[in-house]
């Protein structure tokens, strides 16, 4: 019965097209506050998945005690990869090659071809055993870089501030004293690496005049022979090393982000709190100019109930309809757009999380927007409203 | 029994820190197929009587029966099916929906009733050809004269043929010309389709129309200058 007594669909539609120019205020003001949503979803969502893209379960990263978690601080013996292979068991073999990574991680001031002031990168020294441990990467144009050359992450350019082409294959960069050609470029998957510029590890030690690691990276057999290593480092106590699953080393860097998160959150609760006062006002405005048509259908026998229905239907598809619109635009210009942090570059991810968030908001602004005016309307008396001007 | 019974009808309401009580124990009867029209100086309390037998507007005390119905003592939500069912409502400035053409204007009573569609077609057609208005069935409000928006208003009214038409000031926002023709109309309405009318004017012109004038005055219900007391017309 609920459904025979509720007013005409086409009447709710057909409102927001009787004062065009409010709806197109309305529906632009909403447009924007579901786009600043989506974009503050994007930055959580890029940002947790960029950290949780870079850990895997089954590698094992060895690096100094003394660091802390700060691998760019961190020194180990040259030798320390030697050791590893030759003292810990299951680690994963490929074609007669343990899959284990030596590397010198620092970050140090870049400059391109193109801009003249240097911008703050990631360079990682690197042997050809690092894409056995990090088996997302992919060099998508190029090729593996040899003495004098770098291979480069798809975001680098984001990360050291300059344009995608000022990275360009056959460009060249400079860093700690010494000109590199790029020879290629390569993705992993959107985590951390996608920021960083790949040397041979040779080569970067020469220039830097350094014999040292940052840390071994060792791809083990399953994650659970990942205590071996660890074993391993606690057994060597004059090494002063230390071993956690990559894994659980970037799931701390989430907790040490975990408040930018939440700041985001509550960006995402302000913005569409300010939208929700927006859409309040211009519900006010179109709800107070009705006042006596909503009584003449009260006076008719439309229940109240059904009136505020089709007041919240009209605010709620003009809610959609922006949220559409807006997801279009986080899809064409958000989702995917670089952003530099300090652990490197990630990109804005509009996905079926921040959709969701998006048309939850956009509902919300509609249905909450609504709800009040709507209310007040229907609190005046019927006599007093049906000869409202 | 008659089809509409006031009995004892106080209406109070607080202006600042006086009271004014437009209705003071009026008692009224109204028969099937009456045309009845209520006249009275502003503020003389004829629009409230007829938005209490409207069942829009809450009585201080007394009772109001409609075809059997005590409204005086129906809930909110049960008054509004009440005159879903009941009443056709005639404005003075018309209150047409403006997004709806004059078909759906005339059909949205009807959507409340519980029948087919198609017998919603049969039944805005047979309104629209009552007042004449077949072929301005596809216009929207802006689109017509007032004249021709109160006919659509008086077609809303009695498409779902109600118990008791009431209308307030019909005429009030119209020519000479035009109100000779809604007055005609509203006569057709009483005389052919029988319905039972109740119009609230302060043009006695108009007023005269009716088949019975009543006038109201200092809250009090008069017929011939006179309290009456008549079987039809009684005051407490």
């Amino acid at each position: 019965m609920l459904g025979s007594k509720l007013l005409p669909w086409d009447y709710g539609v057909r409102n927001l097209f009787r004062r065009p120019s409010r709806s197109a205020l309305t529906f632009g003001g909403l447009t924007i506050v579901v786009l600043l949503v989506l974009v503050v979803v994007g930055f959580i969502r890029g940002l947790e998945k960029s950290l949780a893209a870079t850990g895997n379960p089954n590698v094992v990263l060895v690096y100094s005690l003394s660091s802390a978690a700060d691998i760019e601080n961190s020194s180990i013996p040259g030798s320390t990869a030697s050791l590893l292979s030759a003292s810990v068991d299951g680690v994963r073999r490929g074609h007669g090659v343990e899959y284990i990574s030596p590397e010198l991680y620092l970050g140090t001031r870049i400059t391109t071809a193109t801009v003249d002031e240097p911008g703050m990168g990631l360079v990682r020294g690197v042997t050809t055993n690092a894409p056995l441990v990090r088996d997302r990467v992919q060099i998508v144009e190029g090729f593996w870089p040899q003495a004098g050359e770098v291979l480069v992450g798809r975001l680098a350019h984001s990360k050291l501030g300059v344009q995608s082409d000022d990275l360009a294959v056959g460009s060249e960069i400079s860093f700690d004293g010494k000109t590199w050609k790029v020879s290629g470029r390569f993705t992993a998957a959107g985590s951390a690496f996608e920021s960083e510029v790949w040397a041979p590890l040779a080569d970067l030690q020469t220039t830097l005049k350094r014999q040292d690691l940052s840390l071994v990276a060792v791809g083990m057999e399953s994650p659970q022979q990942v205590a071996d290593v660890d074993m391993f480092c606690r057994e060597r106590v004059d090494l002063e090393l230390k071993a956690v699953a990559e894994s659980a080393y970037y799931a701390a860097l989430q907790k040490h982000y975990k408040p930018v998160r939440m700041l985001g959150w509550v960006v995402v609760a302000l913005v569409a709190g300010s939208g929700i006062f927006a859409g309040l006002n211009t519900m006010y405005g179109a709800v107070v100019g009705r006042v006596r048509e909503l009584a003449t259908l009260q006076a008719m026998g439309y229940r109240r109930r059904a009136i505020l229905l089709t007041l919240v239907q009209e605010a709620t598809l003009l809610a959609c309809a922006a949220a559409l619109i807006a997801c279009v635009l986080g899809l064409l210009l958000v989702d995917g757009a670089a952003v530099r942090f300090t652990m490197g570059a990630f990109m804005l991810r509009v996905d079926s999380v921040g959709i969701s968030v998006a048309c939850t908001v956009a509902a919300l602004l509609g249905v909450v927007g609504a709800i009040p005016p709507a209310a007040k309307a229907m609190r005046l008396p019927v006599v007093e409203a049906i000869k409202a001007i | 029994m008659s089809l509409v019974d006031v009995l004892n009808v106080t209406k109070e309401y607080a202006n600042g820190e006086e009271t004014i009580r437009p209705l003071d124990g009026v008692s009224l009867s109204i028969d099937e197929g009456d045309y009845l029209s209520l006249m009275g100086a502003s503020g003389s309390g004829k629009s409230t009587l007829l938005n209490l037998i409207a069942g829009i507007d809450q009585a201080t005390s007394g009772e109001i029966n409609v075809a059997g119905t005590e409204i005086t003592k129906l809930s909110r939500g049960k008054l509004a099916d009440w005159r879903a069912a009941h009443i056709g409502y005639v404005f003075q400035t018309h209150n047409l929906i403006p997004v709806l053409t004059a078909y759906e204007n005339v059909e949205l009573p009807l959507l409340l009733l519980p029948m087919s569609a198609a017998e919603r077609r049969k039944r805005v057609e047979i309104a629209m050809e009552a007042v004449d208005l077949t072929s301005r069935a596809s216009h929207y409000p802006r689109q017509m004269s007032g004249g021709q928006e109160q006919r659509v208003g008086i077609a809303r009214a009695i498409v779902a043929n109600p118990t008791v038409v009431v209308a307030d000031e019909p005429t009030g926002s119209l020519d000479d010309e035009t109100t000779e023709q809604i007055l005609q109309l509203l006569s057709r309405v009483n005389d052919e389709l029988g319905m039972t009318l109740l119009m609230v004017t302060h043009d006695a012109d108009a007023g005269k129309r009716a088949k019975r004038q009543i006038r109201l005055e200092r809250g009090r219900l008069m017929e011939n200058g006179n309290e009456t007391t008549s079987t039809h017309l009684r005051t407490a």
